[in-house]
């Protein structure tokens, strides 16, 4: 079966694949997006895998997806609404905890307890960041030139970047610089001293890298995760109502309402080139579909290398695609529970249970978390990040029952011997330990729990490696060389296949970015 | 525990703040107003006797052989020409000069200084202390404040204070008791008017307090929220951190900070100290090439705001409180600047404001014109470039 | 008291060479050191009879230009023409042999892997162009950025550019990708075989304290090749002293002063100017500009100190990384040690390079530690990696017996007769690193050759172009852009800032 009369076709229907299905359905094109699983969403999901419990699956929080998208596609009338994640718990090893909110002087005061100088510090180091953000953000929003390039459009946006390195002033640019370096563990340790304060900040500068915070540039992810504060909306991280499926299906439900068609269980095995020219799509079962374009929301590797024959690349390009780093390095534990663990640090206290609950009582805590994973071993003391998405938004759990996401690093892909189920029953086994220590009650509050390794990651999504990022935020692997040199502008080789997942610029999280930038070049190209 | 603060004071002051108007100040609630209105309040400050608590002000002990070499270093005051006793007014820049607070230095003893900022600045004293013998204690909430202002302040504490105050002098500071606790008091305050500042360990705030307000009875004591300071302190010409100027340490850009000179604190920089200070290159450079911008009183003309607002069959209409905003000031139909804080003065009978004035416009007695919203239509007010301060009563440094 | 045009602090290699440039150009010059040796880092010395060892550095070549502008070779410099091999150590089969010459290191390598054999040349060549390009950057003085540079500064800055563009597009993009890479990606980009990619990594992390999975190390493994001239040491005839000697030499011969045991307590400073040095002996020298040859941590917050300095380049001072893990074990034999010749290195796997980092990380000292090993007829001189200048148990008067027994320990089971054949020992900790060399934490480049630490940052953002807050007082060691390793880049370039 044949159909040919879609001006666009988007693999995926991921977040990206939907926000580029949405933008282009809403300028008139029709749009077909082709979704291998049974549901929308990628990793942006939220299922319910135990019944009355609905657990989001992967990705569990958001900051970065751009307004300008919510605003665009109209999501709010689609279901959309990100509800505030107002605090960060940190319990620590003596027994006390440090606690972050979202009133300044609250947040002062408590850091004051632990080191004055950290409360004062925490002003400053809040600011500069809030700066370098500002300044960064321009970025996310330029189409990375080649520099190698002599065409005029690339010299163009080469004399765009540099005019905005000279609006930066001194201080703006060396931060940016130093940011862009620097370990997250030697940045925070300018400035703090308290180590569970030390070691919650640097997580965030780990989130989703094989890279721990003593290593060199982990700054950056850091920076990235601070990018919603200055984005309007001044909440870092909110959690969407429904789970981040809720904004999948938002971006569905819009596409939709723009006229785009969505078809589940469409697993496309093979882009279609003729004459140099994407065509079309076949899918697994046979079915052939034609369109002007193919805007491919898969990560580089599938895009590459799986969906189309290497004979229509460059070597160059094959090559870069073969060592793009997609290593994946977090799990997840999602939890159903009777009740909310009680922390020993805070026991009666249930408003740290509407944020965020982190277990990272310092940077070398997470570090040796790092050193399991780097020679192929999941952490046996993990980094945890848990949120309660029934605190936050009572739909998700029956009521008086409870849902726990826990986000886990380091969990690596290439685990000496593999993965099995007795190495991911491990894995959670010692996620649940690790929580046990700090909240006793945990283990019999348990009445159910689905534990995700990249592998599942993988397996289920399809993301090469199970990186979240759809390949690793590295400084060799951003801007102009995100995911290859030449081809960071979401063309690719073939004309009239695009990239427009998290693997272009500028990269992971729930932004949407890549997914809006694909949509308007391919409009622009004329399709 | 997850909470803000409140101050050693909070049992007696929240039994008397009536409306439930509180204030975050520096991590601390305070009352705003002890009343519906704020007049009584106001009036005190300017006849009789006013009772502030003003404990969230930061209060920083710094101690050791190099206290005064450090304070050099930071502040634009010459410190090692400080006397024990003596208390200095000063501000303190970044590198580029440019403001980051401002407080007060006093020196108690030959190697112990207080350092009271509006903002937390252990930081940046850390920072500069590198190399140097000296100690920080950050007494913020360890030791109450309260300010006594208004004519008959000192009556008040002749009262009660066990040693005589009659000789100390502006700006200077003694130990005393009172109501039998240890306490120091400062010849200092936020209004312009006589007043002291009394400062003490933080168990002694209410025996402190009682004692005051028992011996004020008679002198028309009144407890005064900061509202009504906030009013009393444009009077006096007095500007605040994040009002008037913005620290250069919370700037976005480089337009919104501030130095010294166009703060008017050309008296406060000691340039002919021996030595580098923080800042030191960049003031020696705007001194010798003049301030771009200064900050200056203007009063508005009222006649001629009456008349604004007749135009549409109204009186004029304007808050009871100092007006915290930003109001563009403009020559002809050109902006060149703005005013950052507004008060009707009750006791001037004037409409006045804390303006920032581009070159050359901030010379005294230029016209200018303020803009107004009368009836949701921008208008312009005629106003005059006035010196500071607005109201200096003799008695305020006697 | 004397006057000066210029006083230099410290007559390491850097502070020789500007010391010749500007005695050359007829300034009046006096270079003062602490020790009762000239060289700093590049000496040749003593430790008993016939136990004369290159202490810190095992070889090392200045740049060509300075060589000639400043005559060496009329005052002893001469160079071994011939680059013997790099060797990498293997547990279970004879060591890979990488020969200065391409094709017979490929013969080697095809033991390990046919592909990587085939590879080699091809990466030679490019690592031949990443070496122009790290020196043409190191002769580039770094100007202050963004808008702060003059347009003599901007230029050095375009043409450093515009060397880049030349190279063609895929080259320039490999440099551009090789910097902020980790050693083991950037050796994953040309080979397969571990013991290759381990062997070629090694570069990367020597001298740092950072494994071949940091970030950055990429761009260490270029500038330690460029500065070496390849990967394995190139020697210096009669020891690397020699090239401290001939600078000496030029020196003087200009008319420049060298006073030994002359150790600099503090700059004289007056109204943020320099104005002269204050020796440890009270004396008081005067000059027109003094510039510091020393770690800049040792320039600005002992020599200077903190008081005259803004906070926030103080701060940004004492955030400067040092920490120093190199420590050096050298031995006396009686000749029948029975290791080869050559470069020697003892990194068998990426993962053997990583887990000995990890000791530096948590502030210890490597069991299994990485080293490079060199002899020279009796004496063997191992560069052992990591023991972490900071320890977490135990201090360096006790630990330096630990590295020594390490070190003998893990070499003597490639080389069973070592152990029977030392004759003497003396080993080198951070600690002596610090204490007798001047190297604040035991660091060889006066700050760790960091992604954040190099070009324009280097030592600090805003300070890479030699000048400091103080007016007259320059910095012109390894810690500012140019310096890490024995170029001369950094006192060449300082003699170009000077007013």
């Amino acid at each position: 079966m044949t159909q040919n009369n879609y001006d666009a076709i988007i693999i995926g229907g991921g977040h990206n694949g939907l926000v580029a299905a949405a933008y282009l359905a809403r300028a008139g094109k029709k749009v077909v997006v082709l979704e291998r699983r049974h549901m929308v969403g990628g990793a942006t999901i939220t299922e319910e895998i135990i019944p009355g419990f609905k657990f989001t699956e992967f990705s569990y929080v958001v900051s970065l997806l751009r307004p300008e998208i919510i605003r665009d596609l109209k999501l709010p009338q689609n279901g959309l609404k990100i509800l505030p994640l107002p605090s960060t718990f940190t319990p620590m090893d003596n027994g006390d905890y440090i606690a972050g909110w979202d009133d300044h002087d609250t947040t002062r005061r408590e850091i004051y307890r632990h080191s004055p100088k950290d409360a004062e510090a925490y002003d400053e180091y809040g600011r500069r960041m809030a700066r370098i953000a500002k300044a960064i953000k321009p970025i996310l929003s330029i189409l990375p030139p080649d520099p190698t390039s002599l065409s005029p459009k690339d010299l163009i946006g080469l004399l765009k970047l540099g005019q905005f390195a000279a609006s930066l002033t001194e201080k703006e640019l060396y931060g940016l610089a130093k940011i862009m370096t620097q370990s997250a563990a030697d940045m925070l340790e300018e400035w703090f001293e308290t180590d569970a304060l030390l070691g919650t900040k640097s997580a965030s500068g780990i989130i989703g890298t094989f890279l721990g915070p003593r290593s060199p540039s982990t700054a950056y992810v850091l920076l990235h995760h601070y990018m919603g504060e200055i984005d309007g909306a001044f909440r870092a991280w909110g959690f969407a109502k429904g789970g981040t499926g809720g904004i999948a299906e938002s971006i569905a439900s819009s596409a939709r309402m723009f006229g785009a068609e969505i078809r589940v269980n469409a697993n496309v095995q093979q882009v279609i080139v003729k004459g140099g020219r994407a065509v079309g799509v076949a899918l697994e079962n046979g079915d052939e579909i034609y369109a002007k374009a193919v805007l491919s929301s898969a990560d580089p590797f599938v895009t590459f290398l799986k969906l189309v024959d290497q004979k229509y690349l460059p070597d160059e390009l094959v090559h870069s695609i073969q060592k793009f780093r997609t290593r994946g390095s977090s799990g997840k534990v999602n939890i159903a529970l009777s009740e909310l663990p009680r922390f020993t640090a805070l026991p009666d206290e249930h408003v740290l249970h509407r944020g965020a609950v982190s277990i990272s009582p310092s940077i070398d805590y997470i570090e040796r978390a790092y050193d399991d994973a780097k020679y192929g071993r999941f952490a046996k003391e993990p980094y945890v990040d848990m949120i309660f998405p029934s605190m936050i938004d009572p739909d998700m759990a029956p009521p008086g029952k409870h849902v726990m996401s826990c986000f886990v690093q380091y969990a690596p892909y290439d685990i000496e011997g593999g993965w099995d189920d007795a190495k991911r029953e491990a894995f959670g086994e010692s996620v649940i330990a690790t929580i046990e220590r700090y909240a006793p009650n945990i283990r019999r509050a348990i009445i159910g729990k689905q534990v995700i390794t990249p592998v599942d990651i993988e397996a289920i999504t399809g993301i090469t490696g199970g990186n979240i990022f759809h390949g690793e935020l590295l400084l060799h692997q951003l801007f102009f060389m995100r995911p290859a040199t030449k081809w960071s502008g979401f063309r690719t080789p073939i004309n009239g296949y695009y990239l427009a997942g998290s693997g272009a610029h500028p990269g992971g999280g729930i932004m949407g970015a890549p997914g809006k930038f694909a949509a308007e070049l391919a409009m622009k190209d004329g399709i | 525990m997850l909470q803000l603060k409140n101050t050693p004071f909070h049992e007696r002051t929240s039994a008397l703040c009536q409306p439930q108007n509180w204030r975050k100040w520096a991590g601390y609630f305070v009352v705003g107003s002890y009343e519906h209105t704020i007049d009584r309040e106001y009036w005190a400050i300017r006849n009789s006797a006013a009772l502030i608590d003003v404990t969230p002000l930061m209060k920083y002990i710094i101690k050791g052989p190099d206290a005064a070499r450090l304070l050099d270093r930071v502040t634009t005051r010459n410190i090692q020409k400080m006397s024990v006793g003596q208390v200095y007014y000063t501000g303190w820049c970044d590198d580029e000069g440019k403001m980051i607070d401002d407080g007060t230095v006093a020196r108690l003893d030959e190697t112990t200084f207080r350092l009271t900022a509006a903002e937390p600045n252990l930081r940046w004293l850390t920072m500069n202390a590198v190399g140097l013998d000296v100690q920080f204690e950050d007494q913020t909430d360890r030791v109450a404040s309260l300010s006594l202002q208004g004519p008959s302040s000192r009556s008040v504490l002749k009262r009660v204070c066990e040693s005589d105050l009659e000789g100390l002098k502006y700006f200077r500071l003694m130990k005393n008791k009172l109501g039998g606790a240890e306490v120091t008091i400062s010849r200092t305050g936020y209004t312009g008017d006589l007043g002291y500042e009394i400062w003490m360990d933080a168990k002694d705030a209410i025996k402190v307090w009682d004692a005051l307000m028992e011996a004020g009875q008679d002198y028309g004591i009144t407890p005064v929220g900061i509202l009504a300071l906030d009013m009393a302190r444009v009077e006096a010409g007095l500007f605040m951190l994040d009002v008037d100027y913005t620290s250069a340490g919370h700037a976005w850009i480089e337009s919104q900070k501030s130095s010294p000179f166009e703060l008017g604190l050309d008296w406060t920089v000691a340039l002919d100290k021996p030595g580098y200070f923080v800042g030191r290159k960049a003031l020696e450079r705007e001194k010798k090439e003049g301030s771009a911008w200064k900050l200056v009183g203007i009063e508005i003309d009222w006649v001629g705001m009456e008349k604004l607002y007749a135009e549409v069959g109204m009186p004029p209409q304007i808050p009871g409180t100092a007006i915290r905003a930003s109001m563009p000031i403009l020559v002809g139909n050109v902006q060149v600047g703005y005013a950052s804080t507004a008060s009707w003065s009750p006791l001037l009978k004037k409409y006045i404001a804390l303006a920032h004035l581009q070159k050359p416009y901030y010379e005294l007695g230029t016209d200018v014109r303020m803009e107004i919203t009368v009836e949701h239509q921008r208008k312009h007010a005629p106003a005059k470039v006035v010196k500071l301060p607005f109201y200096e009563p003799e008695w305020k440094k006697k | 008291m004397n006057s000066y045009d210029t006083i230099i602090i410290g007559a390491g290699h850097n502070g020789l060479v500007a010391a010749a440039y500007l005695a050359k150009k007829g300034k009046k010059v006096l270079v003062l050191e602490r020790r009762d040796i000239v060289g700093g880092q590049v000496v040749t010395e003593s430790f008993g009879d016939g136990f004369s060892v290159d202490s810190l550095h095992a070889g090392g070549t200045l740049r060509p230009d300075i060589i000639k502008d400043l005559k060496l070779a009329s005052f002893g410099l001469g160079v071994d023409s011939i680059r013997k091999p790099f060797i990498s150590l293997q547990a279970d089969s004879d060591p890979l042999i990488l020969d200065a010459d391409p094709a017979k290191a490929a013969e080697s390598i095809k033991r390990f892997s046919e592909k990587d054999a085939a590879a080699w040349p091809d990466f030679i060549a490019f690592m031949e162009k990443t070496s122009v390009f790290i020196h043409a950057a190191n002769e580039t003085i770094m100007p202050r950025l963004p808008r702060n540079f003059s347009i003599t500064e901007g230029y050095g800055l375009a043409e450093l550019g515009l060397d880049l563009r030349l190279m063609g597009g895929t080259d320039m993009m490999r440099i551009i990708r090789g910097i902020p890479m980790t050693a083991d990606e950037f050796v994953d980009e040309w080979f397969e075989s571990d013991v290759v990619k381990a062997a070629v990594a090694s570069l990367g992390i020597h001298g740092l304290t950072l494994g071949v999975f940091g970030a950055g190390t990429g761009y260490a493994l270029m500038h330690n090749w460029a500065n070496r001239g390849g990967l394995s040491h190139l020697s210096v005839e009669g020891g690397i002293g020699k090239i401290s000697e001939a600078l000496a030499g030029a020196a003087k011969s200009f008319g420049g002063e060298i006073h030994t045991n002359a150790e600099v307590k503090q700059i004289l400073i007056k109204d943020m100017r320099a104005t002269g040095v204050v020796l440890s002996n009270g004396e008081e020298i005067a000059a027109s500009n003094v510039i510091s040859a020393a770690d800049p941590k040792h320039t600005f917050l002992s020599l200077v100190g903190a008081m005259e300095l803004p906070p926030e380049f103080v701060w940004n001072v004492q955030s400067i990384k040092m920490r120093g893990s190199v420590a050096k074990v050298h031995l006396l034999t009686d000749g029948k040690h029975g290791i080869p010749e050559g470069t020697v290195a003892l990194a068998p796997s990426i993962k053997y390079l990583e887990k000995a980092y990890d000791a530096a990380k948590y502030h210890g000292i490597s069991e299994n530690p990485y080293l490079e090993v060199t002899t020279s007829g009796e004496v063997v001189s191992i560069h052992f990696q990591f023991a972490a200048y900071k320890l977490k148990d135990g201090d360096w008067k006790s630990e330096g017996a630990k590295v020594e027994k390490i070190a003998i320990d893990t070499l003597a089971e490639y080389f069973p007769n070592l152990k029977s054949s030392i004759l003497n020992k003396k080993t080198l900790t951070p600690l002596d690193l610090e204490q007798t060399y001047g190297l604040t934490e035991g660091d060889l480049n006066h700050g760790q050759l960091m992604l954040d630490q190099f070009m324009f940052m280097r030592p600090i953002p805003g300070w890479s172009n030699h000048k400091t807050p103080i007016d007259n007082l320059y910095l012109c060691g390894s810690g500012v852009h140019g310096g890490g390793g024995v170029s001369g880049a950094s006192g060449r370039n300082v003699v170009k800032v000077l007013k």
